[in-house]
């Protein structure tokens, strides 16, 4: 059947193997540089390659190899061991040395049938009588069975009266399982058996059929409507979402994955809302990020890391590093060990509940300082003047409607809105933070204040930081 | 090939309109020729087996083989098949063994088997295992009488009948399919299951080629018949043209060589509209010429769309006159409706797998844009959730000959030779066997 066993060629080595050898020996033989090819030629060039090929007579004469084997076709007769009768057959044999191939036909290995169990009429009698089918319909059923290799659908298409799939399927299945368990010695024997583990359920088959053709057998419109339907749904379901956001800033939020109907339709799953983009910055909400949800399955380490990074994202990286000491504080991981929903999410509500501790404390501090600063200022503002003169030059815009005593008020209440402005943007990372002191310093003027009082502001700044 | 073990099986496939028979592992039959004969009754005398008058000159020349005889109760006939058709001959009938795709007389399907084997294949039944081809929606009975005859009567020593659908599935390297094989005489849509016929629907291309002819009638085009004109030479290089007056030529016959115009007619003008077909619209369409063989030349304008629309929709053949309807038109239907209708009756299961193969095979499904216009139309009917996928050979030979080649690689596989039902098995157990064998 190979090309080569028709034409008789000796199946030898790949030749490839062969060639490699004599390549590595010729190196060394090439002509001399500095001596033109040709002159090299001229003086008889060992090992150049010749100008002409030369044909050996020895190589001509000769014959091609002889065969040890004769290989011969021959059209002669065979039988297959998968026939039931001894037809004879012709075909074409590859005879080696005058002798035919032995052995069974090269193809009857391929007759594999399905094993179906045949039962005798005791054993119908005792296991297997059933109201809805008749002894002949179960012989028939059975004979089928064996004829197409349990192709069922076939069989149903064949079945002489009208019967569905799934009845002649829970037919067959029970009476193997019956049989299978009658023969058996002891039920340990076949209760490895998958027919016997498990039992055919036609009802649930049936429904599925049922629904599986009502799923194809929709028309266009019905689908255009579905898909209507589906989109409402979900637009709902974003709203509603959104306002429970809106309902709930300020406190922890924890949402379920939705649970979507396999319709096999499945626009609700995806682009659920995300709506923490819109909250301000200090609070921190659960809800599953966007892009997570998109895969309907993922690890639940990877959303808590999502999670605490959107929540410190406004943080800056000094208050993540207080809170994670925080957290080593108490004695807590800083990732949980065992990452079940519920552990993760009081994990999230402690780093949340440490962030705002942090922000508050920041915020105890600055008011702190601030009272501070006032009543230490009200003891250095005496030599105001040269600020003054200073204050006309360096800041045009500071009003200078107001006076000493409103001065004093007026920069206590700079200041305090300073503390505030500090406050509120407290969480700025530093770099926007120094550009926001220098604002804060052109926009009130080194003259405004003492220069200690100065020192301290940005000490104030320091510390908040 | 490693899967096929040749035994030489001979593969034979008896259309409605053409006849197929082959060597197995070919690539293509070695003999097609019309399934159709020309019977010449000769009541009362006994045979002279003198061949006919050849009154005419316009016809072919080579005929060495003599005419079959066939010995009737009462009248004698002469049965001419294959080439010997070409020739016109008074008094000939032409004949079909078939009618609406199942075999009616099969002294003429003998006849023809007899005629591929000794005159075409040149080869002895005897020796070679025969594989048959029968129409998807043979009954049993058919089966038993076409085994009987070939055991009794040819002595092969095996046979094996498969169904035409199940080969075109073959063909195609697939063992689940819906099969539309438009052929000559109707259309029938069966589905194909892992190897296995499950459910089979009658328009067919000779029915299409009678629409265009009194299409062409209604017209005013007379079509000539070729053995009914001669071409004379007037001058050098012009001819014109002379009626030839043979008035004992029968109807049937001149009703075959018209319609052999006509289809070529058909075969190459024709296309599937990409919609429906609409009079107002295609009113104003640009004709194509064709020229007959008398040298006259026709427009063919609306009809390129109107005849092959016919299959979508059937009662447009009511709007050409001259055409007689179906018996009962309400039960014919357009090809799209019988491929869901062919669907919905499998189970639910392998619907989709169904819809995603369709192959479409036969001489009919060579018209152009058929299979696009088909795709469309069952995808509109089915649902969305499914993918519709027509398949067709580009091969035009490949799809008229895709039954005899689905034969061809079946009976040179090597898993398959256990499988023939053999003179011994017939001898044990009787023609009714057969249903059990050939399933």
């Amino acid at each position: 059947m190979d090309a080569k066993d028709i034409l008789g060629i000796p199946k030898g080595v790949f030749p490839s193997v062969q060639e490699k050898k004599p390549r590595a020996p010729k190196e060394p033989q090439r002509k001399p540089d500095g001596v033109s090819r040709e002159v090299y030629a001229l003086t008889g060039g060992v090992g150049m390659p010749p100008l002409m090929p030369t044909i050996e007579a020895s190589h001509l004469k000769r014959r091609p190899a002889v065969e040890k084997e004769k290989v011969a076709w021959q059209w002669l007769p065979f039988t297959s061991s998968a026939r039931a009768d001894s037809l004879q057959l012709y075909h074409w044999v590859r005879v080696v040395n005058g002798a035919p191939p032995t052995g069974d036909y090269h193809f009857a290995k391929y007759n594999k049938k399905a094993d179906v169990l045949k039962y005798n009429d005791e054993e119908y009698e005792k296991y297997l009588t059933d109201p809805a089918w008749s002894r002949e319909e179960t012989d028939q059923l059975f004979e089928l069975c064996e004829r197409f290799d349990l192709r069922f659908v076939v069989i149903a298409d064949r079945f002489p009266t009208d019967r569905s799939v799934e009845d002649l399927k829970s037919r067959y299945y029970s009476v193997t399982r019956a049989l299978l368990i009658a023969r058996a010695r002891s039920f340990d024997e076949v209760a490895g058996n998958p027919l016997v583990k498990e039992t055919f359920n036609a009802a649930h088959e049936t429904e599925r059929k049922r629904a599986l053709s009502a799923l194809l057998s929709q028309t266009k419109q019905q689908e255009r409507k579905d898909a209507e339907i589906l989109a409402e749904a979900k637009r709902i379901m974003e709203s509603r979402a959104a306002s429970k956001h809106t309902e709930e800033a300020g406190t922890l939020v924890s949402f379920d994955n939705a649970t979507l109907a396999a319709d096999g339709v499945s626009p609700l799953s995806n682009a659920h809302p995300s709506s923490t983009a819109t909250l301000p910055a200090a609070v921190v909400n659960n809800s599953i990020p966007a892009s997570l949800r998109m895969l309907r399955v993922y690890l639940r380490t990877q959303a808590l890391d999502q999670m605490v990074q959107e929540a410190s994202a406004s943080a800056g990286l000094r208050v993540i590093k207080r809170v994670d000491e925080f957290l080593h504080r108490l004695g807590v991981n800083l990732k949980p060990k065992v990452p079940t929903k519920a552990v993760c999410v009081e994990h999230l509500e402690l780093r949340n509940e440490i962030l705002t501790l942090l922000n508050l404390q920041k915020q105890v501090q600055h008011k702190e300082l601030e009272v501070s600063a006032n009543r230490e200022n009200s003891f250095t503002e005496a030599p105001s003047t040269p600020k003054r003169a200073n204050r006309d030059v360096d800041r045009p815009f500071v009003p200078d409607t107001v006076g000493f005593g409103g001065e004093r008020a007026g920069k206590r209440d700079h200041k305090r809105k300073i503390a505030l402005w500090i406050n509120l943007f407290g969480s700025f990372p530093a770099s926007t933070f120094t550009k926001l002191l220098s604002l804060v310093e052109a926009v009130l003027g080194l003259c405004l204040y003492s220069a200690s009082a100065l020192r301290r502001l940005s000490l104030r700044i320091h510390v908040g930081r | 090939m490693y899967g096929g073990d040749e035994v030489s099986a001979i593969v034979i496939d008896v259309g409605s309109y053409s006849c197929k028979a082959g060597y197995a592992g070919d690539d293509t039959p070695k003999a097609v020729f019309p399934s159709v004969v020309g019977s010449i009754e000769q009541t009362g005398e006994t045979d002279e087996a003198k061949p006919d008058k050849e009154a005419d000159t316009a016809s072919d020349s080579k005929n060495g083989t003599k005419p079959m005889d066939v010995d009737k109760a009462k009248t004698k006939r002469k049965l001419y098949v294959g080439q010997e058709l070409e020739f016109r001959r008074d008094h000939m009938k032409v004949i079909s063994p078939m009618k609406d795709g199942t075999v009616t007389d099969w002294d003429i399907v003998d006849n023809i088997w007899n005629h591929a084997f000794r005159q075409r294949l040149l080869i002895n039944p005897e020796e070679h295992p025969m594989l048959i081809a029968e129409p998807s929606t043979n009954t049993g009975q058919q089966r038993e009488k076409a085994a009987e005859l070939m055991f009794e009567k040819y002595k092969v020593p095996a046979l094996f009948l498969a169904k035409n659908a199940v080969l075109t599935s073959f063909a195609s390297g697939r063992a689940t399919s819906l099969v539309v094989d438009s052929g000559g005489g109707s259309s029938v849509v069966a589905a194909v299951h892992d190897g296995y016929s499950v459910a089979t629907s009658p328009i067919g291309g000779e029915f299409l080629t009678d629409c265009m002819m009194k299409s062409l009638e209604s017209k005013g085009v007379a079509i000539r018949p070729r053995y009914s004109f001669k071409k004379k030479e007037i001058s050098p290089g012009e001819y014109t043209v002379v009626d030839l007056d043979l008035p004992n030529t029968t109807e049937s016959y001149k009703l075959y060589c018209m319609r052999a115009i006509a289809s070529d007619i058909k075969e190459s003008v024709c296309r599937v509209p990409d919609t429906a077909f609409d009079e107002v619209a295609y009113a104003n369409v640009p004709t194509t010429s064709y020229e007959l063989p008398d040298g006259q030349t026709i427009e063919v304008g609306a009809d390129r769309f109107k005849i092959p629309d016919i299959l979508f929709n059937p009662s447009l053949s009511q709007t050409i006159p001259g055409v007689d309807g179906f018996a009962d038109s309400m039960s014919v239907r357009g090809l799209p409706r019988m491929v869901i209708d062919s669907v919905n009756r499998c189970d639910v299961d392998i619907r989709k797998e169904l819809l995603s193969s369709i192959l479409l095979s036969g001489g009919s499904s060579s018209i152009l844009q058929l299979k696009e216009r088909l795709e469309k139309e069952v995808l509109e009917e089915s649902s969305g959730n499914t993918r519709v996928k027509v398949l067709a050979s580009g091969n035009s030979v490949e799809r008229r000959f895709s039954v005899w080649i689905g034969g061809s690689i079946l009976a040179s596989l090597g898993s398959f030779q256990q499988m023939w039902f053999s003179k011994a098995e017939y001898e044990e157990h009787g023609v009714s066997y057969i249903q059990r064998k050939c399933p």
